[in-house]
């Protein structure tokens, strides 16, 4: 019993890194249409931005710098992947153009780091062990369940709770019904776009010393984040945040009671979810009927 | 909107699925290194050898260094194999077969090679048999590790200076059967290669008194995460493990092991892959104190290594690997090859190959078995702290 329930805590640390790096995903794809290809190359980016500033041994010091440097990072790739696909409507064409994008950031970072497997250390202090229920639990993952459940929070304050956050959930809803009531709309859904990559490339930062740096990894990470948001429905905070702590538990706890099918439980779980809830668990309020 | 957005969604998978396509479809025809100069190199003496080395994909890193060492060989013997000029033609052979063969052929038919030497991919290996095979060409497997390549599926064509899987992970078994006294724990990849390092081990293990703990495969590729598994090995209570993993997997499990507290208390065991190179330089002090089987390590201590690791460190700036070795190797091979060979067919050269004895490598000394596979000698080793780099330290050799 006490594995399992060390299992459940994997489960809620993996579930805080997807959260992370699914919001974004979620929200863009909802506000804009803009399915993202290249939000699994913004966690790469995120994540070798620590494999070059955090050295073995590092301190607290220069993890802060490398996830303020890939949250900078992120905000500027989001940026530019939102510039880029306003320049078409078409959801095939951004498709493909943030599918191309990504390709040329994964070759560009293979380039400039090598093809080799990096891995991140945890800042020192939270580099060793504790004991929970018996078995020896990595500090640092404790330490990113916090981060995960102070995001939900900040997350569910600022869309939930704040004016800003209601002109967010407003786009999501109707766009052309914010645009006439006189909010630019497109700055809104930049900031949003810049936001959601900034938080994939912190996700990479903060994952960094639990699944390292290395070619290919962006593609499972966005597979991932695309079953979440699947899961949870697209463009809705809590449906990404369920998603997100669902997957987790379907990956550690499924993994460790049925291990033979381990494979298969994440889209399995994504497919009943299709199949019950065709527009996801959660998903956002919104005011065109579809 | 739910219902459109899950039908955009159908519409930009298909797309995908096509993009990715295409990309597949070029990935082939890149990376011709050497290519541009195709015919009308054939002067007398030069003789054309063909590089089958994965350029791109997960297997970069160890088509980098097969690379290399093969480079070396050359680079060291004024370009020549056999006394004759080499006109080297490098392909990418990608992540598998859908990659591998289709450039496999283009050397053979295309540039019209004589020797193929390379493939990392086990399955292109076995896929490209029929065709070395019936074209009469002589493969060099300086990788691929699938025991059927060697075994059930061999060819007089096809030679290989690497390893076999089972032969790696065999050598291991006595050697832990000896030193724990309770169980020990079998955790591997799930695919053909993982399938054979444990089934090699448990063989020799078994038969030397050895007992099984529990026995588990996990998803190839897709675990990042082992803690379901390291769990379930605590739970076992099991004295050691044994596993087999390589790449990004490897870094990830022995850090994971550290992590979760069981290194330390519970040996970990596997063949030299879990420790090798790119993986170990990762995984840094967190593989101190694991030990593998495995026919090179950087710190053997023989006259012929210390060269071979010093002209490495200078050429390619970083510590060899025994995929470096392996280039090096097929090249010394393909020398002493062509040096006998009567003339550039596949036959000629392959009852050259027959003859080339014993190769002097910094592996040790080897040479080809019945079945045309490297026969050598295993080393224990064990990984230890130099100075802030963890090494592969060597404890004994394993018979």
């Amino acid at each position: 019993m006490a594995t399992h329930l060390v299992s459940v805590l994997n489960g809620l640390a993996m579930g805080s890194l997807l959260f992370a790096i699914a919001l974004g995903l979620s929200l863009v794809f909802g506000m804009m249409d803009v399915l993202n290809l290249a939000h699994g190359a913004v966690y790469l980016v995120g994540a070798y931005v620590a494999v070059a500033l955090v050295a073995d041994g590092a301190g607290v010091a220069a993890f802060v710098l490398a996830v303020l440097a890939a949250a900078v990072a992120g905000a500027v790739l989001g940026g530019l992947l939102a510039a880029l696909t306003r320049a078409t409507t078409h959801h095939l064409d951004q498709a493909l153009l943030t599918l191309g994008v990504a390709l040329v950031v994964a070759e560009a970072l293979s380039l400039a780091f090598g093809n080799d497997v990096h891995s991140i250390a945890a800042p020192e202090p939270v580099g060793g062990g504790v004991t929970v229920l018996g078995e020896t639990y990595p500090v640092y993952r404790l330490l990113v369940i916090g981060f995960g459940i102070v995001l939900a929070l900040a997350v569910y304050v600022l869309v939930e709770r704040s004016p800003l956050g209601s002109v967010i959930r407003a786009t999501v809803a109707d766009r052309a019904m914010v645009a006439a009531l006189g909010i630019n709309t497109g700055r809104v859904l930049v900031g949003v776009f810049a936001a959601g990559a900034a938080l994939a490339a912190v996700g990479g930062v903060l994952a960094g010393p639990i699944l390292g740096a290395q070619p290919g990894l962006d593609e499972k990470v966005l597979l991932l984040a695309l079953v979440v948001v699947v899961i949870g429905g697209l463009g809705s905070v809590r449906g990404a945040l369920l998603g997100a702590v669902l997957i987790g538990q379907v990956q550690a706890l499924g993994t460790a009671l049925l291990p033979e099918y381990a494979s298969f439980l994440v889209f399995a779980a994504m497919a009943l979810v299709l199949l019950l809830r065709p527009a996801g668990l959660l998903p956002a309020r919104t005011g065109v009927p579809a | 909107m739910g219902v459109v957005s899950v039908f955009s969604l159908t519409r930009t998978v298909a797309g995908l699925a096509v993009g990715a396509m295409l990309l597949s479809g070029c990935g082939s025809s890149l990376d011709e290194s050497g290519g541009s100069k195709a015919a009308g190199d054939q002067s007398a003496g030069a003789v054309k050898v063909g590089l089958l080395v994965p350029l791109s994909g997960v297997y970069a890193p160890i088509g980098e260094d097969l690379r290399a060492g093969f480079q070396l060989y050359l680079d060291q013997h004024n370009g020549k194999l056999g006394q004759r000029k080499v006109d080297l033609v490098t392909a990418d052979e990608g992540e598998g077969p859908q990659t591998g063969v289709p450039a496999a052929q283009k050397l053979v038919t295309q540039d019209q090679v004589s020797a193929v030497a390379g493939v990392v991919n086990s399955a292109t290996a076995l896929g490209l048999r029929d065709f070395f095979d019936e074209s009469k060409k002589p493969l060099l497997i300086a990788n691929a590790g699938a025991d059927d390549i060697t075994g059930a599926r061999k060819s007089e064509y096809v030679w290989r200076t690497s390893f076999s899987n089972g032969d790696v992970s065999a050598a291991l078994g006595p050697a832990v059967a000896e030193e724990v006294k309770g169980k020990v724990y079998l955790i591997a990849a799930d695919y053909a290669a993982g399938k054979e390092m444990v089934a090699g081990f448990r063989k020799t293990f078994e038969a030397a008194g050895g007992k099984v703990a529990g026995e588990k495969y996990t998803p190839f590729g897709k675990t990042q995460d082992f803690q379901p598994y390291l769990s379930a090995i605590r739970k076992s209570g099991a004295d050691a493990v044994f596993a087999f993993y390589a790449g990004a997997e490897a870094v990830n499990f022995v850090k994971q092991y550290k992590q979760f507290g069981l290194a330390g208390k519970t040996q970990l065991y596997g063949t030299g892959f879990l420790t090798e190179g790119g993986a170990l330089a990762a995984q840094g002090t967190a593989a101190v104190g694991v030990k593998t089987s495995l026919h090179y390590s950087t710190e053997l201590d023989s006259a012929t290594n210390k060269k071979f690791v010093d002209a490495y460190q200078k050429a390619a700036k970083k510590p060899p690997t025994v995929y470096a070795v392996q280039g090096y190797d097929t090249a010394a091979v393909l020398d002493k090859a062509l040096a006998e060979a009567s003339g550039d067919s596949g036959d000629a050269l392959v009852k050259a190959l027959a003859k080339v004895g014993s190769i002097d490598s910094p592996r040790g000394a080897w040479k080809f078995d019945a079945d045309q596979n490297a026969e050598q000698q295993f080393y224990l080793r064990e990984v230890k702290s130099s100075g802030g780099t963890a090494v592969n330290t060597v404890v004994g050799e394993l018979d």
